[in-house]
């Protein structure tokens, strides 16, 4: 299906070269952060067929199961570009470019969201305290830094704060520990929760919003800095940001819930920097 | 009283009835092996389905619970519920090495960091995992190791309710099938049973049939087959067929027996015609030589007269004796003048002293028939004087009772043999000969409803025969 997709695409645009000089070109390699999409293949095909017709050549979407692994990659050249989280982009800031920031619901931002069980009475964070609490990853923005910064606000870290937290390596897993019991409360990704509530309602109808932080920086795509100029990175940057005007890239773009790619701008990540800052950490 | 009840079933369905229990018994136990069966069946099934849950589990667990990583061990266990939502595994606990839960398909029943001693201290290890109980579900419990050491353990709860559901079905199923298999087989085993006895059937209906006498079973009911059923009907023929001939000889016997003892009278009896006789022609030469004599002839036409009334009345009570049309006349007390006047002569010539005391009148005889007891008395009084010796005593005494008259015929003989008191006194076979008729007497006793003791004392023997009051009174 895919390779069907993709070849009937290269035929119906007279700008590309022929398949045989494509085969011959390596493969590009994009990773992916475990965002929603994580486990869904759809979306992945998807994704991936609208960038392979975007750049003209076989793309390849690496996953791994935590951020660390994918900035690791990112940072030692094992993959070309990848999809981060604003947080690691920030503890990176000095190696790592932008390349486009997705808009969702029309700008380039999201929010973290705490959540409980549908039928938990907690109203604001204190309320939770001495629960079991989901983190997403340590690396991850929404699903770790705004809870753990707000908990340095009130003199507290995770450990002392809660009974008990655990990593579940993905904001679907957070979700899923707080709908199935497992812990009190979680820390989650705004977008992945309102995309989520949309393609599993049953799941996200057991959790509820305690509260919603500001509106931070949406996780960013970006490249080594030293890599800016390599063609096939520029060749991506122009996919990336022409997606929603192509048929393949916008049906991707309608899976993933995401308006458009938009042209990079490094302040939207300053309230994140600012969270950091809390922590004690500088960007 | 119960072997009695039971004896009463007929036969054909006392094998049936038997038939029956046999079924009854076999069908449990055969439903017995079978749900025996069955259930090792299911468990062989549940502990198969156990262990490739549990062992799979594990595999997948074991580095995870090394870790205590509660995400994951949960994240595999929710997995797992997903994959069999709607099978049997309803719930699963995963314990530490301190049987803390670290994670359970259901966190709210088992939540992170309890005590996990609840659910594991009931469970079942793999091997004696069963469903043989009633509960619809069963829970087992596995060790969770990673490299020879144990580092946790695994509860899961099974459904077992199809299971005891289908035992039970299965079990009521039995029930019925067994239970209408055991009423086909038994009626067949009826049926089957009525078939093959229809001879003893056959034979029991003929051996009292008609009010107790047994009676010949026609050939054309007899089974053409040569089985032992057969012969033994013809047999039972064969027996009826002497029977009836042993009944006919003994009719005969008795009818003789009747004139026996006439027969025995009949040389005293000469006599006592004879005798007169002598003095009657004596008397007829008197009045021919004295004839011109009235006062002679007189006397001795009157001595004629006298002389040939006697004769006349021995004449007539032999007649008597012997006339068959006397049946159903009643007994009158001339009846003892007449057996006095045949016995009498008998006496007579054995010089023995006759004790005659008729004190029933007509009255009390009227409803007892005359020619049964004159039969009786006749036989009894002659038995009497053969037994008394010469110049010794025989009495007769007939006496009124109640509800019958009382007969007491009296002798000073040595008294009667073991062998006549047995034809007398008894119903039971006896060897032909013996007492004058003391058969016939018993028999004649008993067609009248009565009854004869015997009593022997200061040399005497005496024998009273009760005889009640007819329906003719």
């Amino acid at each position: 299906m895919r390779r069907r997709d993709f070849f009937g695409a290269l035929a119906a645009s007279a700008v590309f070269p022929a398949p045989s000089a494509l085969r011959a070109q390596p493969l590009f390699r994009l990773a992916l952060t475990p965002v929603f999409l994580d486990n869904d293949a759809a979306v992945i095909e998807r994704l991936r067929d609208a960038l392979s017709v975007g750049m003209g050549r076989d793309v390849d979407l690496v996953q791994r199961r935590t951020y660390q692994e994918i900035t690791g990659a990112l940072l030692d050249g094992s993959v070309d570009a990848a999809w981060v989280c604003g947080y690691p982009f920030l503890q990176h800031r000095g190696q790592l470019s932008l390349l486009g920031v997705p808009v969702w619901r029309g700008q380039p931002r999201y929010q973290s969201y705490l959540i409980t069980s549908a039928g938990d009475g907690a109203a604001s964070l204190e309320d939770l305290r001495g629960g079991m609490h989901a983190f997403s990853d340590p690396d991850s923005n929404s699903g770790f830094l705004v809870t753990a910064s707000d908990l340095a606000r009130m003199g507290e870290t995770p450990d002392s704060f809660f009974a008990r937290t655990l990593f579940t390596w993905g904001h679907r897993n957070v979700v899923r520990a707080v709908a199935g019991g497992l812990v009190r409360s979680g820390s989650v990704d705004g977008y992945v929760w309102q995309a989520l509530a949309a393609v599993d309602p049953d799941l996200v109808a057991r959790t509820r919003i305690v509260s919603r932080s500001e509106w931070l920086g949406f996780p960013p795509f970006a490249a080594r800095t030293d890599r800016m100029d390599d063609p096939a990175v520029m060749t991506l940057q122009r996919a990336l940001l022409g997606m929603d005007r192509m048929p393949a890239g916008r049906k991707a773009l309608d899976l993933l819930f995401l308006d458009r790619i938009a042209e990079p701008d490094v302040r939207l990540f300053d309230g994140i920097a600012a969270r950091m800052a809390e922590l004690g950490q500088a960007g | 009283m119960r072997h009695g009840a039971i004896s009463r079933i007929p036969i054909t369905l006392r094998v049936a009835l038997a038939m029956g229990v046999l079924m009854i018994v076999l069908g449990m136990v055969a439903s017995q092996q079978v749900l025996r069966s069955l259930s090792r069946l299911h468990d062989d099934r549940l502990r198969e389905i156990a262990r490739l849950h549990v062992e799979g589990l594990s595999v997948a667990l074991g580095p995870f619970v090394l870790h205590k990583d509660v995400w994951e061990v949960y994240d595999t266990l929710d997995r797992a519920r997903a994959a069999s939502e709607g099978q049997r595994m309803l719930f699963t606990v995963v314990a530490d090495d301190r049987n803390r839960v670290l994670a359970a398909t259901d966190p709210l029943r088992a939540p992170v960091d309890s005590d996990a001693t609840p659910f594991s201290e009931n469970a079942s290890d793999l091997a004696a995992l069963t469903a043989s109980g009633n509960e619809p579900r069963v829970r087992v419990r596995a060790s969770l190791s990673v490299a020879e050491r144990t580092v946790g353990q695994i509860v899961t709860e099974i459904d077992v309710g199809d299971l005891v559901a289908e035992r039970r079905r299965v079990s009521v199923y039995l029930l019925l099938a067994n239970a209408a298999a055991t009423a086909l087989l038994a009626f067949a085993g009826y049926v089957l049973v009525a078939r093959m006895l229809k001879p003893v059937t056959l034979l029991a209906q003929h051996m009292d049939d008609a009010g107790g006498a047994p009676s010949r079973i026609p050939e054309i009911e007899i089974p053409k087959s040569d089985t032992e059923l057969a012969r033994l009907l013809r047999t039972f023929n064969t027996m009826i067929g002497a029977i009836g001939a042993r009944a006919e000889a003994e009719k005969r016997l008795a009818e003789r027996e009747r004139f026996v003892s006439l027969g025995r009278l009949s040389s005293s009896l000469a006599h006592e015609i004879n005798n007169p006789l002598g003095g009657l022609l004596n008397t007829v030469d008197t009045i021919r030589t004295y004839a011109n004599r009235p006062d002679v002839v007189q006397r001795s036409v009157e001595l004629l007269e006298r002389g040939l009334v006697h004769l006349k009345d021995v004449s007539r009570a032999i007649l008597d004796e012997n006339r068959l049309d006397r049946a159903g006349l009643p007994l009158r007390p001339t009846d003892f003048d007449d057996l006095k006047l045949l016995f009498e002569p008998e006496a007579a010539h054995k010089r023995q002293t006759l004790d005659w005391q008729v004190q029933a009148d007509a009255a009390n005889l009227a409803s007892i028939p005359a020619a049964p007891v004159r039969q009786i008395v006749l036989n009894l009084l002659l038995n009497a004087s053969a037994a008394a010796p010469e110049g010794g005593h025989v009495g007769l005494s007939v006496l009124p009772r109640d509800d019958g008259i009382e007969l007491t015929i009296s002798d000073d003989g040595r008294g009667l043999s073991a062998p006549d008191l047995d034809r007398l006194m008894s119903s039971a076979p006896v060897a032909p000969g013996g007492g004058v008729g003391l058969r016939l007497v018993h028999d004649l006793v008993v067609g009248l409803n009565g009854r004869i003791r015997h009593a022997r004392g200061a040399g005497r023997t005496l024998l009273k025969v009760f005889l009640p009051k007819g329906e003719a009174a």
